[in-house]
């Protein structure tokens, strides 16, 4: 068994394996176990990456093929370059804090880590693998168990927000395999055969025409899951709507689907249909950055702030890759896992909250800082990190997409990197204004007087997301090289 | 000569900061305290030896060099990349110096007046963060480095305004200050793109450079009508306005009171607010070089504004640490004008050399009068001129040290205020009439209100006190006595053998004149808050009444704050805000949810359809076949 | 013709054989044994489908009446393990309703003969064998539907039935004898070299066609579909909605791909018009339904619309993934129907509400319907989404990506009224859910191999290689 298939064999046989538990207690320790061990593979695969680049020079390493459907040529196909390595990162230790962050879970334990992990399994097969179909599938395995988790634990409008939810995803991800068959079938262009080989697709040369046609088909149908506007909605509602964990996996590694597709598919295989594409979808984006910001201004629930502040912050990936240039790239990628942690942070700490006082509403809460000095602390701390205060992984993601964005030969380019930028500010004010009304201020109610104090789980879960944000922030200089250097081959296929 | 070592300057009280703020539940006051002067005292000492030894043999052939000592942060581009390390020239050496003394003396300071407060040790973690971040600020060697310290000292600002968390007063006040300057430092943000863009580079060193590619052909892009440089520089000098808290931006200082005092102290009088000051210093020669100095120009108006609005409204304030406040803006519009006037060579660079001058001076006498504000605050638990009175017998260190404090700022001859502000004076004549009148007329004013302050705290009726005041404890009373000394010495240090635009020493001589003007209306001011203060009388109320709307206006401060909550609540989120939200909720979502219940609404259209009658069924039947068939046929026929 | 020529039949005779063993075990059993056919009857169907997987050599015989070949063999196998699981699920059923009334003999044999029919019908060389096939499969379907005699609805199902598949079968019968006008032959190779697209031609093709697409229940000739599945027992309704279906697509493949070859240009058109009609119908009207029996009849008309996708393409792809989805089909169908059937024998429910909070309950069950359900909306990496795809991938082949485009909307579609059952049985608690039963082990049976189908088929590819490598029999 090779290095990667683990990441996809580990989750499913702690499914098998859960399936044999008998109450809560047994079900969260054997997810435990089966995502501390998955945790423990994706720390050893950055080294076992480091170490093996610096012998091997392809895009991909730890690549393996197999053949699955030998009719259409579809492969399994997996490899890692460093930037999926660094989302394989990410999504486990999500996973792990939300299994920490999900201790209590009351009702159907079971059912409920079995759907998380198929979820998260569906994740780490999408970043592992090079062929189209099979990313394809991994995708709609990520998606479903979203249904069910919100579904059956959320809270408020749940069926609602899941069906919400689903329906548009999956309608996205239908939208999605329109133009990935549009790709397949340009795949002989040069009069090969056809495959769904991202790497073999790469060398073809697909007619600009075909391009145009499918390029919106597979940008729009990764920028729904990646919540760009208009294709928003189902993300306040659903995060809204979506137990903590699943919030933290759905924000924090589900929505980085949509900017890794488009680095991955969109842009790298239809080069030319994304150049001619990119200033109109430019638009939108920079208009989310902002819309997204104001948005999370005017709401009065906490996870509706998140869920605007996320397509804000994601408006901005998508943007960065827009762009077309090697440093907002860069920043685009480092975005996706700043704004991971970030939000699966906040998503944890509103939950807690949330957990104790049973509002979410920002007029009810207030002065919990006093209360709960841990979790206030964290609030704070994410709060100042997630509107990018240097020091926190936020900074240099933001930075660099700004830098990056305006190393723009062209001024209409630069201007709307001014416009995007200006969103910092309405960033703060919105942090400023949730911190420092729900931590901050007096006791808004007495009865909070008597909160139970952070327990050990909730802090590994928030210590465990908030150490990356921290290594990132303070010394970001070997990431960014490492990613710089996959990042290239991708780029020159848009110069 | 190796200068590497002051690294150890900033990186002391990073420690200190991870320290106490991981364990501050662990660490009990006592130690703490202890350990958070001790540290910054290691911090205090380094930076006098190295200006010692910097002043000293720093020189080569008669001009001061530069020492850097720096580290890749953070590739961007292969030009553009943020390096971390330090910068020794004469204003960081001189920065240096001013932070760590004055952050030393609050550390001493606060171990007195924060006794018994529950957050005793997450205070002095909080100062450490502020103390490391103005030492990489002042260290910094590049733009972004400055940037990145910049935001972080706004940070820990925005902590220690809010220190006491639970009063929604100084949360408000926290809040405000960040979003005030952040929306400041987004200008700074801009202004490093723009610039770094057409530069190719971050670096302090060939951006100063006066062979380099800006100051040379600064004109090659222009924008609107100016240099694309102007405008990076102006936008950069819009976070100096931001921090250093100049009009239109200073709304957020006066608020920041509600930190406390030391916190005032060591902030907001005397390191952070002073940072715009530097970063034009730092940028001098740009400034000065780029379109003919366009930039300065705006530099220095803002300043001579700032300074003279400030002056006018601060005679008007009752609590007195706003007073206070609203005469450091003053005080700091004064650096900003200096620099504004000033020339690049030699005794031409007066002006910098004044302004740097000033900057010193100020940290000590503003710090001191904070430390003595704060000392009366904490004898008689008030900020209300109206609540004190008669103070001198009950705490006379405090009286004395105030005392002299106050005649430094208002320019008694001898004191340290005296020299610096009569180079600025004489800069400004030098150099630009309308504001060297408008800096005198504010050194007149200047004088009024400090000596309102005190004649109103330790002169005057004395008031009903709940328990009698007293002095404050010697951990309190010494650093005051220190900063005291250093408010007469500083005056004594020939600046403009340190401190040049150009780096290379010059004689200043004392401008007798221009003396003795600055110190006669210095001296009216005095006199004039003496008949007003000395004893209570209705002289104040009658003034009021004479300049009645006027004294009104300056009384709110001229209604900026009433503005701005007007154009960020009401315009910016009331109508933007609102109206995005609305907009997503009955637009987009509505049309996403649309879409699913037009399927829906059809699908409860065609119900009729399923009839259940045979009859229809084997009409469809046929007819359907009919249909299909025609429509073949017609397909076929074209 | 000699003797092993005969065994090309093989499939046939074992099924007659079957009939009639069945007929003697009724002739000489008492009442009380009468239970014992049952097993009886799985045995012998079990050991036919077994039989129906070692190969079969390719000819015709009956001077081309009758032909065969691997793909042909193949799927009859395909549909008599259909069958048997179909009795699997059916027998609980028997034993307590049927052998009562005794009548679970007449059950099983019409069932088998339906089945016999529909060999027949694939197997036909010429529309003389052909119709007899059809008609075959028609009529003991229409005896099952009203099996239920003390039922009106059944009665009134029946009736629809037998009146719709007659006007059906005269609508083609007359259609074929339009084309015999033309091509003076019946016999489907020789038609296939004569035949020209004549108007007369194509109208012949079109009342052909329309009788196939009543079985396939295609728009605009379905409307019987939700009445008669309502009506009828639900296995009756299972059986008519996968394999009578099921072999009347393949025979139209078949039969497009060969003898109508010569008007494609004419059916494409047809077909990608009925297509989309049936698509769309068959989604918006599941939407509302209450009734399981009703949703599910609709959403089977949906997915019939699906499988027109890969005769667009008239090549071995389309064939083999033809093939391939039905086969998927048939597995999830019967999952479904036989949840339906396991609930609704236990506890006469047959509504969406009724099975709110059921995976509290049952859990198992639910994960079956589950599992068939997603399989029908395509979700990986269940069977269903490999057929959806590759059907997708047929009409794309061609370049119809306006109607792959069609289809996955119409794919969103279901998906959303699928979970609508999935939420009522999973998130929703139910005031009084179904309490919990334990179904009989031929259920249980007959769900566990449905379930392993609907996971299996998809994932372990060389089935679909197995197929494609023989889907080119019909092209030349």
């Amino acid at each position: 068994m090779d290095i990667l298939s683990l990441f996809v064999v580990v989750p499913v046989l702690t499914v098998l394996v859960l399936v044999f538990a008998k109450n809560l207690k047994q079900a969260r320790v054997i997810s435990l176990i089966g995502m501390a061990i998955q945790f423990a593979m994706s720390i050893n695969l950055i080294f076992a990456y480091i170490k093996e680049r610096a012998t091997n020079t392809d895009i991909m390493v730890f690549t393996k093929d197999v053949v699955w459907f030998e009719n259409f040529n579809i492969h399994y196909s997996i490899g890692v370059d460093a930037i999926s390595v660094v989302m394989i990162a990410l999504t486990s230790t999500v996973v792990l804090a939300g299994i920490f962050i999900s201790w209590k879970i009351d009702d159907l334990a079971k059912e409920f880590f079995v759907s998380l992990i198929v979820l998260s399994s569906g994740v780490f097969g999408f970043f592992i693998s090079t062929d189209l179909f099979t990313m394809f599938v991994f995708y709609e395995i990520a998606v479903i168990p979203m249904y069910l988790l919100i579904g059956i634990w959320g809270s408020g409008p749940k069926e609602n927000s899941a069906m919400k939810l689903t329906l548009m995803l999956m309608g996205a991800s239908a939208v999605l395999s329109v133009g990935i068959l549009g790709i397949y079938f340009n795949s002989n262009a040069d009069g090969g055969a056809l495959t769904f080989n991202i790497f073999e697709i790469a060398q073809v040369h697909i007619p600009e025409a075909a391009q145009n046609l499918f390029f919106p088909f597979v940008f729009i149908g990764f920028a729904v899951i990646g919540a760009l506007f208009p294709f928003h909605t189902w993300s306040p509602s659903g995060h809204a709507s979506a137990p903590t964990a699943v919030s933290m996996l759905h924000a924090g590694v589900l929505m980085k689907l949509g900017g890794y597709g488009v680095f991955r598919i969109a842009m790298y295989l239809l080069p030319l249909g994304a150049l001619n594409w990119t200033d109109f979808f430019l638009v939108l984006a920079a208009f989310g950055v902002i819309y997204g910001a104001f948005g999370a201004t005017m709401q009065k629930d906490l996870k509706y702030v998140n869920a605007y502040a996320s397509v804000s912050h994601l408006a901005l990936v998508l943007f960065a890759l827009l762009m077309i240039n090697k440093t907002a790239w860069n920043g685009a990628i480092i975005q996706s896992l700043s704004h991971g942690l970030l939000t699966a942070l906040f998503f944890a700490l509103i939950g807690m909250v949330y957990g104790r006082t049973h509002t979410r509403e920002i007029e009810k809460l207030g002065g919990l800082m006093k209360i709960l000095p841990f979790i206030g602390a964290i609030y704070v701390i994410t709060g100042l990190a997630y509107l990018g205060l240097p020091g926190f992984s936020g900074f240099v993601a933001e930075m660099s997409v700004f830098v990056g964005a305006f190393q723009h030969p062209d001024m209409f380019h630069r201007v709307l990197t001014i416009v995007v930028v200006s969103s910092i500010v309405v960033t703060a004010v919105y942090i400023l204004r949730m911190v420092g009304k729900i931590m901050m201020g007096p006791l808004s109610n007495m009865e909070y007087a008597k909160l139970p104090k952070a327990t050990w789980y909730e802090k590994t879960g928030l210590i465990l997301l908030m150490i990356p944000v921290v290594i990132i922030g303070v010394m970001p200089l070997g990431l960014s090289e490492m990613l710089k250097a996959s990042i290239q081959p991708f780029l020159e296929r848009l110069l | 000569m190796d200068f590497s070592y002051t690294i150890l300057i900033p990186l002391i009280p990073l420690a200190l900061f991870i320290v106490l703020g991981i364990f501050s539940k662990k660490i009990p006051p006592s130690i703490s305290g202890w350990i958070g002067s001790l540290g910054l005292g290691t911090s205090f000492v380094l930076s006098w030896y190295t200006a010692y030894t910097y002043f000293l043999e720093g020189k080569l052939n008669g001009v001061y060099q530069t020492f850097i000592y720096k580290n890749t942060w953070l590739n961007f581009t292969d030009k553009l990349h943020i390096d971390m390390g330090v910068l020794i020239d004469p204003i960081s050496v001189m920065m240096l110096v001013v932070v760590s003394t004055i952050s030393f003396m609050v550390h001493l300071y606060s171990r007195g007046y924060m006794k018994g407060d529950d957050g005793y040790t997450r205070f002095f973690s909080y100062l450490a963060l502020f103390s490391f971040s103005m030492f990489g600020l002042v260290l910094a060697t590049n733009l972004f480095q400055i940037y990145i310290f910049w935001e972080l000292v706004g940070a820990s600002s925005f902590l220690l305004i809010g220190y006491y968390y639970t009063k929604p007063s100084a949360v408000a006040a926290a809040k405000k200050a960040f979003i005030v300057t952040r929306f400041a430092d987004l200008g700074f943000l801009i202004g490093i793109l723009v610039v770094s863009y057409y530069a190719g580079t971050f670096d302090f060193q060939e951006i100063n450079n006066l062979q380099g590619s800006i100051i040379t052909n600064w004109a090659a892009t222009s924008f609107m009508g100016l240099s694309v440089f102007t405008w990076g520089l102006i936008l950069i000098y819009m976070g100096g306005i931001g921090k250093s808290a100049m009009l239109p931006f200073h709304i957020w200082l006066p608020d920041a009171m509600e930190g406390p005092t030391p916190v005032s102290a060591l902030i907001h009088a005397a390191t952070m607010v002073v940072a715009g000051v530097y970063l034009v210093a730092r940028l001098f020669p740009v400034y000065y070089f780029v379109e003919d100095g366009f930039a300065l120009q705006i530099v220095a108006y803002i300043g001579a504004i700032s300074s003279l609005v400030a002056a006018v409204i601060a005679i008007t304030q009752t609590d007195i640490k706003r007073v206070l406040a609203f005469s450091t803006m003053s005080q700091i519009g004064y650096m900003m004008l200096a620099l504004g006037v000033s020339k690049y060579d030699g005794h031409e660079g007066l002006g910098f050399m004044a302004s740097m001058f000033h900057l010193f001076t100020h940290a000590m006498f503003k710090a001191l009068l904070f430390l003595g504000a704060g000392s009366v605050i904490h004898a008689i638990h008030s900020n209300e001129m109206g609540d004190m009175g008669g103070l001198r017998k009950y705490m006379p260190i405090t009286h004395i040290t105030f005392l002299i404090a106050a005649l430094s700022i208002a320019g008694f001859p001898g004191f340290a205020g005296f020299f610096s502000k009569d180079e600025i004076l004489a800069a400004a004549f030098e150099n630009n009439m309308l504001i060297y009148i408008s800096s005198v007329f504010v050194a007149g004013l200047t004088a009024f209100y400090m000596f309102r302050l005190y004649f109103g705290i330790f002169w005057g009726q004395e008031k009903q006190y709940k328990h009698t005041p007293h002095e404050s404890p010697w951990s309190m009373t010494i650093p005051m006595i220190f900063l005291a000394f250093m408010s007469i010495a500083g005056g004594y240090f020939h600046f403009s053998e340190y401190v040049t635009a150009d780096h290379i020493p010059f004689k200043s001589h004392l401008d007798l004149p221009l003396a003795a003007i600055a110190t006669s209306v210095g001296l009216i001011g005095i006199i004039l808050a003496f008949v007003f203060y000395k004893k209570e009388n209705n002289l104040p109320e009658r003034f009021a009444h004479a300049f009645g709307v006027f004294y009104k206006w300056t009384y709110h401060k001229f209604y900026f704050d009433e503005l701005y909550i007007f154009i960020t609540k009401k315009v910016l989120f009331g109508v933007v805000g609102f109206s995005a939200a609305w907009f997503d909720k009955y637009i987009v979502d509505a049309s996403m949810v649309g879409i699913g219940n037009v399927t829906v609404s059809i699908s409860n259209k065609i119900k009729g359809l399923q009839s259940g009658k045979f009859q229809d069924y084997a009409m469809s039947f046929i007819g359907g076949g009919v249909v299909i068939a025609m429509v073949i046929f017609y397909l076929w026929i074209n | 013709m000699n003797l092993e020529s005969l065994l090309l039949m093989r499939s046939e005779i074992g099924l007659t054989a079957i009939i009639v063993l069945l007929i003697i075990f009724e002739i000489f059993t008492n009442k009380k044994q009468k239970a014992k056919i049952i097993p009886f009857a799985l045995i012998l169907l079990a050991i036919n489908t077994i039989l129906g997987f070692f190969p079969l050599n390719t000819g015709e015989i009956f001077g081309g009446m009758f032909r065969t070949n691997t793909l042909l063999h193949f799927f009859k196998t395909t549909l008599s393990l259909g069958v048997l699981i179909l009795l699997l699920q059916s027998a609980d059923w028997l034993k307590e309703k049927i052998v009562a009334e005794n009548k679970a003999t007449e059950f099983i044999i019409l069932i088998i003969s339906s089945l016999l029919g529909a060999y027949f019908m694939i197997s036909a060389g010429d529309f003389l064998m052909f119709y007899i096939g059809l008609e075959l499969t028609t009529l003991p379907v229409a005896a099952l539907v009203a099996y239920e005699t003390y039922k009106r609805i059944s009665a009134e199902g029946a009736v629809k039935y037998i009146l719709s598949s007659a006007l059906a079968s005269g609508t083609s019968l007359f259609g074929i004898s339009l084309l015999y006008a033309t091509t003076g032959t019946i016999y489907f190779d020789a038609m296939a070299e004569i035949l020209t697209s004549s108007n007369l031609a194509i109208l012949g093709f079109v009342f052909f066609f329309s009788g196939l697409a009543f079985k396939i229940s295609l728009v605009p000739f379905h409307f019987w579909t939700a009445d008669v599945y309502e009506g009828a027992p639900i296995n009756v309704a299972s059986y008519l909605s996968v394999i009578s279906k099921g072999a009347a697509v393949v025979i139209l493949m078949i039969l497009l791909f060969t003898v109508f070859k010569p008007l494609m240009p004419a059916w494409n058109k047809i077909i990608y018009i009925v297509t989309i009609a049936t698509m769309f119908t068959g989604n918006l009207f599941a939407l509302r339904q209450q009734n399981m029996k009703r949703f599910l009849a609709y959403s089977s008309i949906a997915q019939a619309g699906f499988i027109l996708l890969g005769l667009l393409s008239v090549d071995q792809l389309g064939t083999a993934t033809v093939i391939y989805f039905v086969a998927i089909y048939i597995f999830s169908n019967l999952g479904a129907f036989g949840v339906v059937q396991a609930i609704s024998s236990a506890t006469n429910k047959e509504n969406i509400d009724d099975y709110e909070g059921l995976y509290r309950t049952n859990p198992k069950l639910s994960l079956v319907m589950m599992l068939a359900l997603f399989s029908l909306a395509g979700i990986p990496p269940l069977a269903g989404f490999f057929g959806k795809f590759f059907l997708y991938t047929a009409a794309a082949s061609k370049g119809y990506y306006v109607m792959v485009f069609i289809a996955v909307v119409n794919a969103t579609i279901s998906l959303y009224y699928y979970l609508l059952v999935v939420r009522a049985m999973f998130l929703r608690k139910g005031n009084n859910p179904i309490p919990y039963f334990r179904s009989g082990n031929y259920m249980r049976l007959g769900l566990l191999i449905a379930a392993i189908g609907i996971l299996v088929i998809g994932l372990y590819s060389p089935i679909y290689e197995y197929i494609y490598s023989f889907s080119n029999v019909f092209l030349n």
